[in-house]
């Protein structure tokens, strides 16, 4: 047998080859294999690393730095569950939200490519490699954005041309990095490197190229429109798993070479720009699936007020946290807002009115991983918010404290503009709405994930804290 | 590498001046002229550099293909190459030249002495299966990288092909999709003298490709300029250059020879010695038909599609 | 100056150059063009560098191969989402801002 890492990158590429080849609706059945292998190689490869440590693969037999490694620790396995989780909750809710055969067929080889990029990003030891792996899952997302036809072209445009931006800006760092060192691996980098001017214009240009294209304010125009246009389950694996790839590379280089450690108030006050810009838009949004978008927005840029307080470990665990609560939360809530989308034919807020009623499963959905949003105990978004605040503190960075409870009132507005709307009664005359229970169970069961992070987070952070670098 | 001559100072001005010229060129068709251009000139600066094998990647897709879905495109967007005012100029020109700036600085920085990793490939090509140091990085030492890659073509091909939206209304009607081609006598003399000339150049890069420069990559792209140029003709390409399994044929072999050593208890795409040349010319083969099809396909778009 | 220094020179202004023309062009073929430009750029960023020995590093010059198959895929998509933007919209630019429409 392939070992487990090699399998969690492998087997949705080799299964989205075998969706083309079977077309149609007929996709399901790969994309469902690939969930059940994808969901089995993240425990065996848990197991691997509680067991021994870190993993490390060489590709090819060669080993870094002729070849290619792969590396996978605590941050990394925490966004290979992350991905496995959502991935495979995706998939679940693909397999009922589809009608026809021609956006299926599109989707589904799509799909399982992206979720093949997105392993590969997540476990390479290689900067060319992620930038290989970002490309791969990058034209991928455009490729499911622009199933939205229409209005969504205009969107998987802009999307492209940004993420082709971003990855020259990232390569461009990659390529003096090897000028200077000879070398891909980023751990051998980390020994070798100093912090001379071209370490720091290098890490510069990657992380810059990086934010762009995780949608940082200001370089955040981007994703509202394209995460909000596309078919449902895409916008759930953009707007969780897609934007944690760059963010996942970014915190993986900010720890692992310390030249750009002075400017990290710069990152965090741009992260401090985003929760309070995207909390501002979300709650003027006058579309559901476009608040979500827009709470995107601010959630990431939690992410980044971290950056100033690495690298103490509760400002990682804060950060990592908050990347795996939200990737859950947004992807309930994203699946919750396209099954009204779909049951009611739009998604007006205006029109949300008795949704409480005519939907329950979906709205009692949307509630929970709204309070997961929002930071409220005991969800994951809680946990991740107050490692933060406790980071924070110790470092007497009390601006951060103060964007924190902010974009928790902004936060607490726009959730309260859904639920609020949601138990009003419903306009006289408004027929009932109905959705296919594979759709409404599965954001369920996503939001009650996002809580149960909260309540079972002594284990992830336990993978987390022993065995960082 | 060889010394700095008079010709790689005229080269590099050339360069830049070009690429200045065809961005700010009013008209569109005379941009992409000049890009294709300044393709070649680059073609010739990866020369100066050593890297053949680059030159012909750049000459075959970057200048040419590219250039010719540029121009495609171009003939097929009427009336809207008309570009309206530049946004943000001055913001994004002063932050443009600190970037150029930083880059420059940081290119001087440099240390004289090479710090690659020629010696490693060197030390390990006989167990590479190919004698040729690039096809030998490209394929082994880091083929995973070429494994995603070739994933990245096959999507690339899907997403223009395969994942059309609900059909354009009536391609049929509109005039930019149809498949109509300016046939005339000139254009079908060349074809004939051509395509089987481009057939055997491809064939040759390929089977250079394991100890000289050349490979997959460059035979694929010249095999495809053949099928763009049977396209442009009014050949209608087989229905086959864009079926699924030839598309996915060269991502597919890589994949299953990857994992079938992995199966067998190496590491994934560790290929013994005596076994890896002959799977990486089944492998360069199955890319090379792979790439043709996709980059043909991708000329083609969803004309042929629909 | 020496040929690897002068080439990754050169590399380093079409870069920057094609960066610039990428956000402020609006046509989108020409933003494709600017795009292309500055991946040129960053490729011999890449390879010249390891022309300072007496052999080029072949390493670079593979990465390179990949990544202009990387960029023809890409801009081969691109050109295809521009071709249908203009099909449906009668227009060749993006719109300045979308992000608050109903």
């Amino acid at each position: 047998m392939p070992e487990p890492v090699v399998v969690a990158v492998t087997a949705p590429l080799a299964l989205a080859l075998a969706a083309s080849l079977l077309g149609g609706r007929r996709g399901r059945w790969p994309g469902l294999l690939a969930a059940a292998a994808v969901v089995a190689a993240v425990a065996l490869l848990t197991r691997d690393v509680v067991a021994h440590g870190p993993v490390r693969h060489q590709v090819g037999g060669w080993g870094a730095p002729l070849g290619i490694d792969l590396f996978v620790d605590g941050l990394a396995l925490l966004f290979l569950w992350l991905s496995a989780g959502v991935g495979a909750a995706a998939t679940v809710y693909a397999t009922a939200y589809f009608h026809d055969d021609e956006a299926a067929g599109a989707f589904w080889p799509a799909w399982l490519t992206l979720w093949g990029g997105l392993q590969a990003v997540f476990v390479t030891a290689d900067l060319f490699n992620a930038y290989v792996g970002l490309e791969l899952l990058g034209l991928a997302a455009v490729a499911l954005v622009a199933l939205g036809g229409g209005r969504a072209i205009g969107a998987a445009t802009r999307y492209l041309l940004v993420s082709m931006l971003g990855s020259l800006l990232y390569l461009l760092g990659v390529a003096l990095l090897y000028a200077a060192h000879g070398t891909l691996d980023l751990s051998r980098l980390a020994a070798a490197a100093g912090e001379d001017g071209l370490e720091r214009a290098a890490l510069a240009a990657m992380l810059a190229g990086l934010l762009f294209k995780t949608a940082i304010v200001p370089l955040h125009a981007w994703l509202p429109p394209a995460h909000a246009d596309a078919p449902g389950p895409a916008s759930a694996v953009l707007s969780a798993l897609v934007v944690k790839a760059t963010l996942y590379l970014a915190l993986r280089l900010w720890t692992a070479l310390p030249g750009l450690a002075t400017a990290g108030w710069l990152v965090g006050a741009l992260g401090a720009a985003a929760v309070l810009w995207g909390g501002l838009h979300a709650l003027r949004a006058p579309r559901l699936k476009l608040l979500v978008a827009y709470s995107t927005v601010g959630q990431l840029g939690y992410v980044l007020l971290a950056f100033p307080l690495l690298p103490s470990s509760a400002a990682v665990a804060g950060a990592a946290y908050q990347a795996l609560a939200h990737g859950v939360a947004k992807a309930a809530l994203f699946l919750a807002a396209s099954t009204v989308l779909r049951a009611a034919g739009g998604d007006r807020l205006d029109d949300l009115r008795g949704l409480g009623h005519r939907l329950p499963v979906t709205a009692v959905a949307f509630g929970l991983a709204g309070a997961s949003i929002v930071g409220l105990p005991p969800s994951g978004g809680f946990v991740a918010k107050w490692l933060l605040l406790t980071a924070a503190v110790r470092a007497g960075a009390w601006w951060v404290v103060l964007v924190i409870a902010l974009g928790g009132l902004l936060a607490a507005a726009y959730v309260l503009r859904v639920v609020g709307r949601s138990l009003a009664p419903a306009h006289a005359g408004a027929p009932p709405l109905k959705a296919p229970r594979r759709l409404e169970w599965t954001a369920l069961a996503l939001a009650l994930a996002s809580v149960a992070l909260g309540l079972v987070a002594a284990w992830p952070l336990a993978l987390l804290e022993g065995l960082a670098p | 590498m060889g010394e700095l001559e008079a010709l790689d100072l005229l080269l590099g001005l050339a360069l830049v001046a070009l690429a200045w010229r065809l961005l700010a060129a009013p008209d569109l068709f005379e941009g992409i002229v000049l890009f294709v251009t300044f393709g070649l000139l680059l073609s010739f600066a990866w020369v100066r550099l050593g890297a053949p094998d680059v030159a012909l990647a750049e000459a075959a897709i970057g200048a040419g293909l590219t250039g010719a879905l540029l121009l495609d495109a171009r003939g097929a967007m009427p009336g809207a190459s008309v570009e309206g005012p530049a946004r943000l100029r001055w913001p994004v020109a002063v932050l443009a030249a600190a970037t150029g700036g930083v880059l420059v600085a940081a290119v001087l920085t440099l240390p004289a002495a090479p710090a690659g990793l020629e010696g490693a490939v060197a030390a390990r090509l006989e167990e590479s299966g190919v004698a040729h140091p690039v096809t030998a990085v490209l394929l082994n030492f880091r083929g995973y990288d070429t494994l995603l890659e070739l994933g990245v073509l096959w999507l690339a091909w899907l997403a223009v092909a395969a994942a059309g939206p609900r059909p354009d209304p009536r391609p049929e009607l509109r005039p930019d999709l149809r498949a109509e081609a300016p046939t005339g006598p000139v254009l079908a003399a060349l074809v004939s003298q051509l395509v089987p000339l481009l057939i055997l150049v491809g064939a040759y890069l390929l089977w250079a490709g394991a100890h000289a420069p050349g490979g997959a990559f460059q035979a694929g792209a010249i095999l495809a300029g053949g099928g763009v140029l049977l396209r442009l003709s009014g050949v209608p390409l087989p229905e086959a250059a864009r079926a699924a399994p030839v598309v996915g044929l060269g991502f597919a072999l890589f994949l299953g020879v990857g994992l079938a050593q992995a199966a067998a208890g190496r590491r994934f795409l560790e290929l013994l010695p005596a076994q890896a040349h002959d799977l990486l010319v089944l492998v360069e083969v199955a890319a090379t038909v792979s790439i043709a099809a996709v980059l043909a396909a991708l000329f083609a778009g969803r004309r042929s599609v629909s | 100056m020496t040929l690897a220094t002068w080439y990754a020179l050169v590399g380093a202004l079409l870069a920057a150059l094609g960066l610039h023309g990428a956000v402020v062009r609006r046509h989108l073929l020409r933003k494709v063009l600017a795009l292309n430009l500055a991946a040129s750029g960053v490729f011999l960023l890449l390879v010249a560098p390891g022309a300072r020995g007496p052999t080029t590093d072949p390493v670079p010059q593979a990465m390179v191969i990949t990544g202009i198959v990387v960029a023809v895929s890409a801009s081969a998509l691109a050109i295809w989402l521009a071709r249908r933007l203009h099909a449906e919209t009668g227009r060749a630019a993006l719109p300045d801002a979308e992000d608050d429409r109903a």
